[in-house]
């Protein structure tokens, strides 16, 4: 039992990044019909920006210029990373989408892929080579629960991220401009005849995507302090598989998508020899799309590639 | 137009095109190197890079490479292979048709090298690579060698350590299963540990794969069995991590490490976390001395941090691939004869003294070595402990 | 100028400038400052030496342009008299004079140096993985993401057979058919991997093409992953390490031979009814289907056949390298893959010729940036993405027939 509650809690913690990743990605997805392949770059831009900012703050704080609390740090660093990142983000969004929007989807997609290439390169070529810490934010407290150990990272990880999640939903049911996006995904062509500007709405959706892709990069790198540049490859990758496994457009599917990827990482190496993990994690997966093909909330649409 | 612009541009042009023959001078000897500059493992390409253009820097303040008493310039041949296997055949081909180059150093990783050694001995021309540890690398091929040790050798030592050093019984391992060096040392490694203390004294034989930054459900696993020791043959950037999430998930019980572990990087990204563990390395930078301490501070110097192993090993097959040239004893110009020459040198060459140990060369190429028990003290420095030499 | 030129022409400035290099090229080169003849059309030399550069360019301007465009030019009425009456004889003929041409130019440009064997080896075989790609992007208009496995089956099914049966291994042991037999059987080693692919292919195309939608993206995704997880899990086919010591089967006639069979079959594909139902279940699945059109059948054997052809294109990548590895055939090549697809063009054979072979050259001529290099590709293809959204050459029909036939100016026509 303990075991198994020990693995719930770390599941819950892995899954807190699909999610959180995945979330970004369904937004582009859902709102513009399009693949960002470049959305796991842009977390790991995020999560260099993060670093950037961190060490910087806590330059200042240890110089005595600001004298600030660490989790006071954290969160100024959240805040300015996410809104850093967005920017990125609109940028990749006015770069190599806005100019494809006419064209076929897929090759969107391949520009998205292109741009990421290009993230993870001027890294390597920026930085170099070597990989870096992010700095200690948080001291790590480690509690023993009935043989079960939590951190106080662990916490603080899955509870941001469920802030997160919820915030996006009320921004996106409450606010105007989530209103103008879901009525972009519903309709992308009579939306403009709305009066609702598609470019305004589709760099507001590229900087909700990027900016939740910062605060996954920095829960990242309070987790697991090592960041490489091609980091945010394989994130991308599994982010995309839980955008659409959630069903075009729901903030809830990507949500239990992204968990349940989590989850079945995480039970899969429990149960099974962790040798197999990517082996019967992904059979499972196709598996649920044989019965549920077109997800958990998607319904079932016939997706013309434009092309 | 007028003409006589016409001739002075013509002039210009031609001396332009023609001068260039003057300063290709003949009397060059080309080195290739085959690193992944790009991909997967920059950081591998760019500690092979820093190390070769040191050699290379101090070639140049001798003047040249002297060879039977006569001084060659030298010159290197980087070449990106993107950590792809196709690329790493293909600039091994260009070096060897195109470059000319007598020698090649590298590829680093067994992917690669792999088949850019079938490459290197079907066109006659001697590879060396500072760090595959995959057999097939130098398996009947007498033009390829290696600067490191094999898997083999390294798994029994540290079954040995861990026995004799912790009395322990009962061991648990966790590897990268898509990467080809941490899983043949694993493999490895279990079979000695068994072979100490019986079948099923492996209690947990974990693994995840290459990038997975998550190791959380494999170490509650190894918690849960009753392991006495961790030992996880994985490269730096992951010791931090797994090391990390192992204390965070109550385990305190001590991790072992192998000679990836042997990066300046693996305390500046863990931490006080690793203080106190063990791992096996080819040599021990704070306990170093004589050359190889030189060699570090030089490195430090130049580019900011402690040279891991691969910039180390570089360092090394450089130095033996030099002295083979030296002891080819003339360079002929006629390429095919001096590169069996290069690799004749290479395959004599029985002894040699480098800043990663001293190392004796089998009939396949591959060197045997002594195996460097360190331990990482208080401060974070790399402690000799132990030798242990086959 | 050039307009009446027919194809037959420029193959013979080809084969004379190849021919002309062969006989002149080192002594030009070496008149030219050159170190020795540019391998890759003087890029590779031009960016490692920039002093090189004018003798570089003079270079290829005489050698090839130069020669090319004036054989190209003199040569035009006799060309196409002679493709005339090539015409008028079995197209086979034709067809097979014309490749047999290509061929022998291909033959004495790669015989300077290996180092264009083995460029030219893998640039076929990126051809026949982005054509195959391409019947499934772009003439099924789906978007999948299993290429890489299909290769990677297609290249363990193929490297097994011919392991097994013609090479004393470690991990198989000795073999069972004398090796000199080997080239005989490599046909169907490659036909073997196709399958594996093929095969592998159904546990896809299955549960994907019950419906419309992204889902075949992410379900091909997922199968990548289980190819590559399941071969490192297979310790008899060596794990990670790996699987090396095939036999040196994939010469360069074999390659092309088989590239242009990928070519040839592959267009006949999509030009037959099979191939427009394809397109009219891309454009109008509903419509497709009231038009007597089985739309999950149809599917079902367009993706099935890009899977076969991407395993024989995995098979030879296997026997040209002599060995394969599962790392090989993961997210970086998959973005190879679509870059090489979606730059040439979509639902085009000619599209998909052109960005294979581009993508190809230009990487292995920007080798020595480094790591500009990978900033500099991925910046042209976003310029090339947003001038022309479809690739390079998108939806042109293949016409072997228009390709060969004489070129008449209009006058002369009437």
């Amino acid at each position: 039992m303990v075991f198994f509650f020990q693995n719930l809690v770390n599941a819950l913690q892995w899954g807190s990044f699909y999610a959180l990743i995945a979330l970004g990605y369904s937004m582009v997805y859902g709102i513009l019909m399009l693949f960002n392949f470049a959305h796991g770059d842009i977390f790991m831009v995020g999560a260099y920006i993060g670093f950037g900012v961190a060490t910087g703050l806590v330059a200042l704080a240890s110089m005595g210029a600001l004298a600030l609390p660490t989790w006071l740090i954290l969160v100024l660093t959240i805040i300015i990373t996410m809104f850093l990142t967005s920017l990125v983000g609109m940028m990749v969004e006015r770069v190599a989408y806005r100019p494809l929007r006419e064209a076929p989807r897929a090759s969107a997609a391949i520009t998205g892929l292109m741009v990421g290439i290009i993230l993870e390169t001027g890294n390597l070529a920026l930085l170099g080579a070597r990989r870096v810490r992010f700095p200690t934010l948080i001291e790590s407290t480690t509690y023993d629960i009935g043989g079960v150990f939590v951190t106080n990272k662990k916490i603080m990880i899955v509870v941001v991220s469920l802030l997160l999640m919820l915030a996006l939903d009320q921004f996106v049911r409450r606010t105007k401009w989530g209103m103008a996006m879901r009525a972009m995904a519903f309709d992308y062509a009579i939306v403009p005849l709305m009066g609702v500007p598609i470019n305004t709405i589709a760099a507001l959706t590229f900087a909700v995507g990027s900016g939740l892709a910062a605060a996954a990069g920095i829960l990242f790198g309070v987790a697991y302090p090592v960041l490489d540049p091609y980091m945010g490859i394989v994130f991308g990758w599994k982010a995309f598989v839980a955008a659409i496994l959630g069903g075009r457009g729901s903030i809830l599917g990507a949500t239990l998508a992204g968990f349940l990827l989590g989850f079945i990482e995480i039970f899969v190496a429990m149960i099974f020899p962790s040798t197999l993990r990517d082996l019967i994690a992904y059979s499972i997966i196709l598996l649920i799309l044989t019965f549920r093909p077109h997800g958990f909330f998607g319904e079932p649409y016939s997706a013309r590639l434009r092309l | 137009m007028n003409k006589r612009l016409t001739i002075v541009l013509l002039l210009i042009l031609s001396t332009w095109v023609i001068a260039p023959a003057a300063l290709c001078g003949k009397d060059t000897i080309k080195i290739g190197i085959n690193a992944p500059m790009t991909g997967d493992i920059p950081k591998v390409g760019e500690g092979t890079k820093f190390a070769a253009r040191m050699w290379l820097s101090d070639i140049k303040a001798a003047g040249g490479l002297k060879v039977g008493g006569k001084l060659y310039q030298v010159e290197l041949v980087i070449e990106d292979n993107e950590s792809k296997a196709e690329s790493a055949v293909k600039v091994n081909i260009k070096m060897i048709t195109e470059d000319e180059v007598l020698v090649i150093v590298g590829p680093q990783a067994s992917k690669q090298a792999v088949p850019a050694g079938d490459v290197a001995n079907n066109y006659r021309t001697a590879m060396i690579t500072p760090w595959s540890t995959n057999p097939d690398t130098t398996k009947d091929r007498p033009y390829v060698f290696r600067g490191c040790f094999l898997d083999p050798f390294q798994g029994p030592v540290l079954a040995n350590f861990i026995t004799e050093e912790f009395r322990f019984k009962k061991a648990a391992v966790l590897y990268d299963v898509a990467s080809d060096y941490p899983k043949g040392l694993a493999e490895f490694f279990k079979k000695a540990w068994e072979g100490l203390h019986g079948k099923g004294s492996v209690v947990a034989f974990e693994s995840f794969t290459t990038k997975d930054p998550d190791f959380s459900s494999q170490l509650t696993k190894i918690k849960r069995s009753g392991a006495e020791v961790l030992f996880t043959p994985q490269y730096y950037n992951e010791v931090a991590l797994i090391v990390q999430q192992a204390h965070e998930l109550g385990w305190n019980k001590p991790i072992v490490g192998s000679d990836s572990w042997g990066s300046a990087e693996t305390v500046q990204l863990c931490g006080k976390e690793c203080f106190g563990l063990f791992f096996s390395a080819h040599y021990a930078a704070a306990g170093a001395t004589g050359a190889t301490k030189a060699f570090i501070d030089r490195y430090k110097k130049e580019h900011g941090y402690v040279p891991d192993d691969v910039a180390a090993l570089t360092w090394d097959s450089l130095l033996i691939v030099q002295e083979a040239i030296q002891a080819c004893g003339a360079i002929t110009g006629n390429l095919d004869k001096d590169r069996r020459c290069v690799r004749d040198a290479l395959a004599r060459i029985k002894k040699f003294d480098g800043i990663t140990g001293q190392m004796t060369f089998t009939e396949d190429g591959d060197p045997i070595k002594c195996v460097v028990i360190v331990k990482i003290s208080d401060k974070g420095e790399y402690e000799f402990y132990k030798s242990v030499c086959p | 100028m050039f307009s009446h030129v027919p194809l037959l022409g420029w193959l013979l400035g080809a084969a004379i400038a190849v021919s002309l290099e062969h006989f002149l090229g080192t002594s030009l080169a070496l008149a030219l400052g050159l170190p020795k003849i540019p391998v890759l059309f003087g890029f590779v030399i031009m960016l490692k030496k920039p002093v090189l550069i004018p003798g570089a360019i003079l270079y290829v301007l005489l050698i090839y342009f130069l020669s090319i465009g004036v054989t190209a030019r003199l040569s035009a009425s006799p060309a196409n008299r002679l493709a005339a009456k090539l015409l008028s004889l079995p197209p086979w003929f034709s067809v097979a004079v014309h490749l047999g041409l290509l061929y022998a130019t291909l033959h004495m440009w790669s015989g300077m140096s290996a180092y264009r064997v083995i460029t030219l080896k893998l640039t076929l075989i990126a051809v026949m993985v982005t054509l195959s790609l391409n019947v499934i992007n772009g003439y099924m208009g789906e978007f999948s993401c299993s290429h890489p496995g299909f290769m990677a089956l297609g290249a363990y099914g193929a490297s097994v057979f011919t392991v097994v049966l013609f090479v004393n291994d470690r991990l198989f042991g000795p073999s069972l058919l004398p090796a000199a037999l080997a080239p005989f059987m490599f046909p169907v080693a490659l036909i073997v991997g196709g399958m594996v692919a093929a095969l592998g292919a159904l546990a896809i195309a299955i549960p994907s093409f019950k419906t419309r939608g992204d889902y075949l993206a992410i379900i091909s995704l997922a199968f990548m992953f289980i190819v590559k997880s399941m071969i490192e899990n297979l310790e008899v086919v060596g794990g990670p390490r790996g699987l090396s010591s095939q036999p040196d089967c994939a010469n360069l006639p074999t390659v092309f031979l088989w590239t242009v069979a990928c070519v040839w079959i592959i267009n006949n594909f999509v030009r037959s009814t099979l191939g427009k139902a394809l397109n009219a279940v891309r454009d109008e699945e509903t419509a497709a289907s009231a038009m007597t059109v089985n739309t999950r059948r149809t599917k079902m054997v367009a993706f099935l056949f890009g899977a076969f052809w991407a395993g024989v294109a995995g098979g030879l990548f296997a026997h040209v390298l002599r060995y394969v590895n599962p790392s090989t055939f993961g997210i970086q090549k998959l973005a190879e893959v679509l870059a090489m697809v979606y730059f040439g063009g979509l639902n085009s054979v000619y599209g998909s010729i052109v960005g294979a072979v581009g993508l190809s050259l230009l990487s292995e001529a920007l080798r020595p940036l480094e790591i500009l290099k990978w900033i500099i590709i991925p910046l042209l293809l976003i310029l090339l993405m947003i001038f022309r959204p479809t690739g390079l050459i998108a939806f042109k029909e293949f016409n072997v027939k228009n390709l060969i036939a004489p070129k008449q100016k209009r006058e002369e026509e009437m």
